[in-house]
Formats: C-alpha cells, sequence, structure tokens
C-alpha cells in the first residue's frame, strides 16, 4: 500500500495512491491517525503529513515510529527516527506522566484507550449522573456521538477518543421552544448542583468532579424534529422518523446499560454516514452547508470566537497580571471624582478595578474570561477591599440583562468603564455593551470608552480589531447616547500616558444616555 | 440566433441572480438569529420581568442572583 515513506522534522512523506486511515505509532504507542491522500498534500512526489502543531513541541529526540493500517492492523512502515537534536526516547505526556494522543479535532488528550478500567469507572458514574439529571429535569437523554458508536458497534468506548457525549430530542418542535426548554434545563441541573457551561442556544457542557478531583466535561447536544428532519447540535440535520427516537432503548457501554435512541443506527448513519460501522480514528464530520446554516442561524452566536483568543491570551488556571492601574482609568477617574460605583466590563485581570477600590469606589469587574481575575477577587476578598467579580458574556442577552438589572441597583452616580472592549467583540456584542451601560449608568453616570482606530505595532494580538468610531457613535446615538467628549491620541504601548502629537491610534470617549 | 446583445445580457443576469441568491441567504440567516434572540428575551421576559414586578427589595436581590447563576459560567476551580 505504501510505495515508500520517510519522517523528517517537517512531517511524515508517503508515497501512495490509496486513502486509507493509517495510525501513526511512537516506540509501539498510538499518537494519532491521518488519511494517506485526504489529510496529506502533495510535495513533489510524495504526499506530506505535516506534523500537527499539538505534537511540535514534543518532536525532540528518538523513537521507533511505526505506520499501521488503522482497520487491518497491518504494518506499512516502522524505522527508529531521530527528530530534532534530543537524543532521549520521545515522550508524549502530560506534566503527570499520562501518555496522550490526538483526537479526531488533532488535539492532545488523554484517550480512552490509554486509560485502565479503573480510570474509566468514574466516567461512566458521571454519565449516570448527568443522564439522571436530565431525565429528573423532563427530557429524555440518550449517550451520542462516538459514545454511542462505541456501545453499539463493540460495547466499549471507542480508544482514540477521549470525551463522554450526551443528547436528547425536544418534544418541542420550534427553534424557540426548544431554545427555552434548553435555559430550563440548564436552571434545573444548577439547582441540582451541577456546573454548567453554555456554548449555544441548545448545547451546554456540565462539569462533573470526580472522585480524583478531575474535572470532567460532558457535553449535552439538544435536538429536535422538525418536517420530517432530526436537527442535533452540533452536527446533524437528517431525514428522520419519530419512531427512531422514542421510545428509548438501552445500550451496553463497558459492561453498564445506558439509554440510547429507539433505533441507534439510524442516528449513528445520520451522525456518521452509511460507512459508521467502519472505524475511523480521524473521522471528519462533512456537515452539509445547509445544516451548518441552519444550526448557526437558530442556535449559535453566543461564543463567537473570543474563547479562542482570549482564552489563549490568559492560559490555563488562575492568572498574575500586571499591577498598577492603566492610564485610561487614570484619565476616568480625574474626570469622576464623585463616582460611587465604578463597573469595568473587561476587566481582565482586573487591575483598574483594584485601583479604584482603593480609593473606596465601589468597584465591579466584568470578563468573559473568569479565571483572569480569579487572583484580584481573593485579593480583595482578603483585603476587605469593595472590589467584586462577575463572569458576563457581552453576546448573550441573557447575560447583559440580569447583570445590567444587577448592577443598576448598585449606590449612584455609576460609571461604565471599556478599555478595549467595543473593538474586541462583534457587532452584537458592541450593541448589547452599550445597552449595558445604559442600564447600569442611568441618566446620572457616564460611559467611558477606549478604542483602537488605527493599526499599531502588535496590534491584533489580543483580538483588537481597529474599529470605525463613526458606526460606533452612530450606534450610540440609536440608544439615545450623547458623546461629551471625544479624544484621538497616540498610543503606543497600550498603557503608557497618550501621545497627543503623533498620528492617532486610539480615540477615547465619554457618553452620557442624558438627554 | 440570439445577438451577441442579448447573450450579454443574459450572461449579466445570471451574475445578478447569484448576488440575488447570496443576498436572500444572508436575509434568511437573519431571520434564523431572530430565534435566539426570541428565545433569550422570553426567558429574560418569564424569569426576570414578571417576578421582578413584585417590588420586594429582598426578594428581586435574590431572584436577580439565582437567575444570574443560572446564565453563568460556573466559578473557576483551583488553587487560590
Amino acid at each position: 500500500m505504501l510505495r515508500s515513506a520517510r519522517v523528517t522534522d517537517g512531517g511524515i512523506f508517503v508515497r501512495t495512491e490509496q486513502d486509507r486511515a493509517v495510525d501513526i505509532l511512537f516506540d509501539g504507542r498510538r499518537i494519532g491517525s491521518f488519511w494517506l491522500q485526504r489529510d496529506t498534500r502533495a510535495a513533489g512526489e510524495e504526499r506530506k503529513y505535516p506534523w500537527p502543531d499539538a505534537l511540535r513541541r514534543f518532536l525532540d529526540g528518538v523513537t521507533t515510529l511505526s505506520l499501521v493500517d488503522h482497520v487491518s492492523e497491518e504494518e506499512l512502515f516502522s524505522a527508529e527516527v531521530h527528530l530534532g537534536t534530543g537524543e532521549e526516547r520521545i515522550r508524549i505526556e502530560d506534566a503527570q506522566g499520562n501518555p496522550l494522543g490526538l483526537d479526531k479535532s488533532l488535539r492532545l488528550m488523554r484517550l480512552f484507550e490509554s486509560r485502565s478500567a479503573e480510570h474509566v469507572k468514574p466516567l461512566l458514574d458521571s454519565m449516570e449522573a448527568v443522564l439522571a439529571a436530565l431525565e429528573k429535569a423532563g427530557v429524555e437523554p440518550f449517550i451520542a456521538y462516538g459514545t454511542l458508536l462505541g456501545a453499539v458497534r463493540d460495547g466499549a468506548l471507542i480508544g482514540h477518543d477521549s470525551d463522554a457525549d450526551l443528547g436528547y430530542v425536544s418534544a418541542h418542535d420550534h427553534p424557540v421552544d426548544v431554545m427555552l426548554e434548553s435555559f430550563r434545563l440548564q436552571r434545573a441541573l444548577v439547582e441540582q448542583g451541577f456546573a454548567v457551561t453554555r456554548y449555544s442556544g441548545i448545547a451546554f457542557k456540565v462539569l462533573v468532579e470526580e472522585s480524583d478531583g478531575t474535572r470532567r466535561g460532558l457535553d449535552v447536544f439538544g435536538g429536535f424534529l422538525r418536517d420530517g428532519m432530526l436537527y442535533l447540535m452540533g452536527e446533524v440535520g437528517h431525514p428522520f422518523e419519530a419512531e427512531w427516537v422514542r421510545p428509548r432503548s438501552r445500550t451496553t457501554l463497558e459492561g453498564r446499560t445506558f439509554p440510547a435512541p429507539a433505533v441507534p443506527e439510524h442516528l449513528l448513519e445520520a451522525m456518521y454516514g452509511p460507512t459508521w460501522r467502519v472505524p475511523d480514528p480521524a473521522y471528519k464530520f462533512e456537515t452539509p452547508q445547509s445544516t451548518v446554516r441552519r444550526l448557526n442561524g437558530w442556535f449559535r452566536g453566543t461564543r463567537v470566537g473570543q474563547e479562542h483568543v482570549w482564552g489563549k491570551f490568559y492560559g490555563p488556571g488562575p492568572q498574575e497580571g500586571p499591577q498598577g492601574p492603566s492610564s485610561f482609568v487614570r484619565w476616568v477617574r480625574a474626570r469622576e471624582p464623585e463616582m460611587r460605583t465604578a463597573v469595568d466590563v473587561g476587566c481582565g485581570y482586573g487591575r483598574d478595578v483594584m485601583w479604584l477600590a482603593r480609593q473606596g469606589v465601589e468597584a465591579w469587574g466584568l470578563d468573559f474570561i473568569a479565571r483572569a481575575f480569579k487572583r484580584s477577587a481573593k485579593r480583595a476578598e482578603r483585603q476587605g477591599l469593595p472590589a467584586s467579580f462577575m463572569w458576563a458574556n457581552l453576546t448573550e442577552l441573557r447575560s447583559v440583562m440580569v447583570t445590567g438589572a444587577l448592577l443598576a441597583r448598585q449606590p449612584g452616580p455609576r460609571v461604565v468603564l471599556a478599555r478595549h472592549v467595543a473593538d474586541a467583540t462583534d457587532a452584537a456584542g458592541r450593541a448589547h455593551l452599550l445597552r449595558l451601560a445604559r442600564m447600569v449608568a442611568g441618566r446620572s453616570g457616564r460611559l467611558y470608552l477606549q478604542v483602537q482606530t488605527a493599526r499599531t505595532p502588535g496590534e491584533g494580538e489580543r483580538g483588537v480589531k481597529v474599529l470605525d468610531v463613526d458606526a460606533l457613535l452612530a450606534q450610540v446615538a440609536d440608544l439615545g447616547g450623547r458623546v461629551l467628549e471625544r479624544h484621538d491620541l497616540a498610543d503606543y504601548e497600550g498603557d503608557d500616558a497618550p501621545d497627543s502629537s503623533s498620528a492617532p491610534t486610539i480615540c477615547r470617549l465619554v457618553i452620557t444616555w442624558n438627554p | 440566433m440570439e445577438s451577441l446583445r442579448t447573450i450579454a445580457r443574459r450572461v449579466r443576469d445570471r451574475g445578478g441572480l447569484e448576488s440575488r441568491i447570496e443576498e436572500l441567504e444572508a436575509e434568511v440567516q437573519e431571520c434564523r438569529q431572530l430565534n435566539l434572540r426570541l428565545a433569550e428575551l422570553t426567558d429574560v421576559v418569564m424569569e426576570l420581568l414578571v417576578p421582578l414586578a413584585d417590588r420586594d427589595e429582598a426578594r428581586v436581590a435574590e431572584l436577580l442572583q439565582h437567575y444570574r447563576d443560572s446564565v453563568n459560567d460556573p466559578p473557576v476551580p483551583g488553587p487560590r
């Protein structure tokens, strides 16, 4: 099947006409898989499979690299390979020494194949707990996607999978009712003590603390039947009969039984196509564009890529950020000696919130990445400072409304600050930022904005885009706001005192909602 | 035989049709997006606006907090 293969620091080079799923093994352990044609590109006479980004930092040392046909298990290639300059055996492991492998989205994960039965037990327990909670909340959940596939095909978790998926088909048939039901489900689960993160109008992740202290997220995908079609977040839009869903059946997974749709084979075909019985460790969903458009249009838009940018920026876990006030907050403070309450939208690490709190202002920090402000929040608590931090999502109307309603009840005058927020969110987020500011500041307070208006070196690193100020001002006017001050300034480093002599790159605005 | 001019117009029209379809697709998508907004708004009205009208201070504060907890991301775990 392979006429030749060689391995370099750039990737794996093969000569072949066939397109098969092939496993990559390092010292006999599977690291990932790829399709010989689909996942490679022409490089002269050969096809090149570039190393996935997630793997690169490990590729320094020696390993016996083998390529094995995933279905027939035939070894196609094996050689001792030197990568980078290292002399040690290459170990693809996490900090605790647990073996990692690439999942189908090319993320390095702890895959099921590297887990023993005792490691799988907590996952099965969590699945049962969340299924029971969903059932109690009034829907008929079942195992879905790769979890259902493994159960029906082999009665086991799929070795190259790393998480478990649950789903349900709503009794409603209108997208609005299906979303309202999903909101109710989230409330019910929170009331039952679960931690929940919402991803879209009908999908969320339930976080379960397992006995060994690790926190596992189980995805719960909502779906509904409408006009002979089943739509199931996040990949399915397929002709479907109601009898294939209810009454639910039972299926066996790792020796326990779990709920499944009435005819799980039909759902598997809708999820993975007619070839779902053939294992494919590098499976890529080929969701039709019309389904993607429908699911996007109906349900998505509350997490629009900001996590991708800012999640990376703030890194994992609670973070220590820069200390001391920004020049922006000092500028605001000089104009607002009387303010009682300050709300910093997009507060990041919370440095400006802490600075205001130290001056006796009731200061609130809002951010979408809660771990960014976690350390400041703890510090404020220890030091008894009037600083509070809350998670908020500008692209989710419910979050904006309830946050606005809460903060509007704080003592006035209330001032809202947003430094590089309007230029970091999308149009809906900007509209919601202004609405939030209007709710919070009311007639007595003001909104202070700083936005990027031209490129500066380093711009784009933090997901801040150049903003059309005129369009923003039109949005402000639409909401009944009025600009009291506008300053176009040069601001090279972002934090230094702005310089008014060079070409302007930022704009500062003071806005009132008092006509 | 069609004149060159007629053919040219037809080709132009076909281009116009394509851009019209693109526009229509965008408009359909805009309409779909109302579903999420409508669901969010309905949820806010049912869960917040109506109960908030009772004007009992303590209950209002509790209600807002409760609703926020059900919308929020969970607190960050880990050290400190």
